[in-house]
């Protein structure tokens, strides 16, 4: 966690000595926007990959969930009933995810995998290749408001943050999540009840992926079919660059907030010096491997020096 | 055959192509029943066959293929032709794209409007159609190869440029700039961006800020629009290389309380709206409406001996405050051009 730390530190001291608009309050609260979207996409996704599962549909979920509170919103002119559409999409798609995963033992990357293509093709039959457009401005403060000075979004990722941080260091379930993640069998055999729990992290991982999704369409004040497909991997990258392993049984919220941190400010920094867009997948390749190598390293050095 | 396959049923065949996961025996059992009794009805009675034209187009998400499809199946229905639309259900995927050209061959439309995903990797698909006999018409994105009755297309350079050059007088020549790319190794994002490039050569004193990709998505435009805000105090205008971008653009200016003139491309329905609003300077196209008519239009044209040229570059529109009318019309009702208004000898 505090070697990760390490790249986060270095990628800012390098962009404040670069770029004298990137170290001002207004662009680090940018920062901590952009990433709060991130991390709450990859919130649920987090937990569900500490219990050795998957969650490929997180990014089509969350394209289902804001197009169905997009169109809740317009038919009711509530926006209540446009975050109630958003969530309960995500969490009946998470538990659908849960329910194969654990009663039909679907292997978890096909179970998400087969259910992000039936999102699509559902979305894509909803939407017909139509926009939907237009929303009041206190919805849309949601995704691009503020309070007191800090982001809206940025407030709700504290929240699961915080919420997430006492269920996975102070709750029973939480620590039932590690020991699964750990070894399943061995939980299992240790009185845990396996399938129920996994159940509930599928539920939780598209109960996030529809809130995010509600969040993004008050940010981007629109929703089309597409627009979840482009933020799965880097819900995945967040969740991993944070240290979580894809194994299981390790790992945390905290390190995927610094995932998305990391993501944001590759992205941030690039823009603030003006780096030519074709080089910009290169750079953003080789910052996100360095973070990597500086997070190994570091480790390794430490464990042989404990 | 094709007479049980309108457009509806075809959009419906794609989708169900990604639900089989969930009910793949089901739906594969409907399909079948429904293709084999319409193919029973089609054999009973070929003399009232109707001419059928598949028409190629790069996904579902797009609203600008979702109006050349509407476009298309009215000039279809016009016509009195039947349109069956093959879309890929991964966006602009090659090998999808490739083996609905296989499908497609084998039931033997009269004629294939075709865009292709891209523009090299679909010549073998194009060469297929030409070793079935199949004419074809390639439509907006000009395939390298192949053989083709007709390209149709709009030249993404020349709107790029008439839209920046719109903006910049608007600017009254001075001020600061920002552009949005689009999805580098795209052609027509690197045509728009040169054309956008161009405009700024004929105004010396506008300056280029940054230039910068949102890869055509509005949610990186929108987050690369608060940075490059960060980075630069004074941006009087933004060009967008489509019009989801200059929306997420848009999006940002809002909320960050500043003000630009802002342009995209495309005049997605989506666009005119802002522009009615005010909140979009202007979105350049060549109408997406007359093109998927025009590209039915051409292929029945083929079909019944009527000369088609070789190449029909489609006039450009920049849709902005003073003459947006024209597009503020909802698809379904509108009504296809005549071919000779387009097309001019």
């Amino acid at each position: 966690m505090k070697y990760r730390l390490i790249g986060v530190a270095l990628i800012v001291l390098a962009l404040g000595l670069s770029s004298h608009a990137f170290a001002t309050p207004s662009n680090l609260l940018n920062v901590l926007r952009q990433a709060s979207l991130i991390f709450l996409s990859a919130s649920g996704l987090t937990l569900v990959i500490v219990g050795a599962g998957l969650d490929l549909s997180v990014g089509a979920n969350l394209g289902l969930s804001a197009c169905f509170a997009a169109a809740a919103i317009k038919a009711t002119g509530t926006l209540s009933s446009g975050f109630a559409a958003g969530v309960a999409c995500g969490i009946a798609v998470g538990l659908l995810n849960g329910l194969m995963v654990t009663k039909l033992r679907v292997p978890p990357f096909i179970a998400t995998y087969g259910m992000l293509w039936m999102l699509y093709g559902v979305n894509y039959w909803y939407m017909k290749g139509d926009t939907i457009y237009g929303f009041p401005p206190d919805f849309r403060a949601l995704g691009s408001g503020d309070l007191l000075g800090v982001p809206i979004p940025v407030y709700l990722m504290t929240i699961g943050l915080l919420a997430g941080g006492i269920f996975t260091r102070y709750t029973t379930y939480g620590h039932e999540v590690y020991a699964i993640g750990a070894n399943a069998e061995a939980a299992r055999l240790s009185g845990i009840p396996v399938g129920s729990r996994l159940i509930l992290l599928y539920t939780l991982s598209g109960a996030m992926a529809g809130l995010a999704g509600v969040i993004y369409l008050a940010r981007l004040n629109s929703a089309e079919a597409g627009i979840g497909s482009p933020l799965l991997l880097p819900a995945i990258a967040a969740v991993l660059i944070g240290g979580t392993s894809l194994f299981g049984g390790s790992g945390g919220l905290a390190g995927t907030l610094i995932g998305a941190i990391i993501l944001t400010l590759v992205l941030n920094g690039m823009n603030l010096l003006g780096i030519n867009s074709n080089w910009q997948p290169l750079v953003t390749g080789v910052i996100i491997l360095i973070a990597a190598l500086i997070d190994s390293v570091t480790r390794r050095h430490a464990e042989l020096h404990a | 055959m094709l007479n049980c396959m309108p457009d509806e049923r075809a959009l419906y065949m794609t989708s169900a192509g990604s639900l089989k996961f969930a009910f793949n025996g089901l739906v594969l059992l409907i399909a079948a029943l429904v293709l084999a009794a319409c193919g029973e009805s089609g054999n009973k009675s070929p003399e009232t066959t109707r001419e059928s034209v598949a028409l190629f187009t790069k996904n579902q998400t797009n609203p600008y293929f979702q109006t050349i499809r509407v476009a298309a199946q009215a000039a279809a229905t016009e016509l009195n032709v039947d349109l069956v639309n093959y879309i890929p259900t991964s966006n602009d995927s090659i090998p999808e794209q490739m083996s609905q050209i296989e499908d497609a061959i084998t039931k033997h439309p009269s004629a294939v409007v075709f865009v292709p995903v891209d523009s090299k990797a679909m010549i073998p698909g194009v060469e297929k159609f030409n070793a079935a006999g199949i004419p074809v018409i390639n439509l907006i994105d000009r395939s390298d190869g192949g053989e083709f009755v007709s390209f149709m297309g709009c030249d993404d350079y020349a709107v790029a440029l008439n839209t920046a050059r719109y903006l910049f007088e608007k600017m009254n020549g001075k001020g600061n700039v920002i552009i949005i790319e689009g999805q580098g190794g795209s052609s027509n994002n690197q045509k728009r961006v040169s054309g956008f490039k161009k405009a700024l050569e004929d105004f010396p004193s506008v300056k280029l800020l940054a230039s910068q990709t949102g890869n055509f998505q509005r949610a990186m435009a929108l987050q690369v629009t608060e940075n490059l805000l960060q980075a630069h105090p004074q941006i009087d205008g933004i060009l967008a290389a489509n019009d989801a971008m200059a929306l997420g653009a848009i999006e940002a200016l809002d909320a960050a309380n500043r003000k630009a003139l802002v342009i995209g491309v495309n005049g997605t329905k989506e666009a005119i709206d802002a522009v009615k609003a005010g909140k979009l300077l202007a979105t350049g196209d060549c109408d997406g409406f007359v093109q998927g008519c025009m590209g039915t239009m051409a292929a029945v044209r083929h079909l019944k001996n009527l000369p088609v040229p070789k190449e029909v570059i489609f006039p450009i529109t920049v849709f902005n405050s003073t003459n947006y009318q024209g597009a503020d019309v909802p698809y379904e009702q509108r009504m296809c051009p005549k071919w000779e208004s387009i097309v001019k000898n």
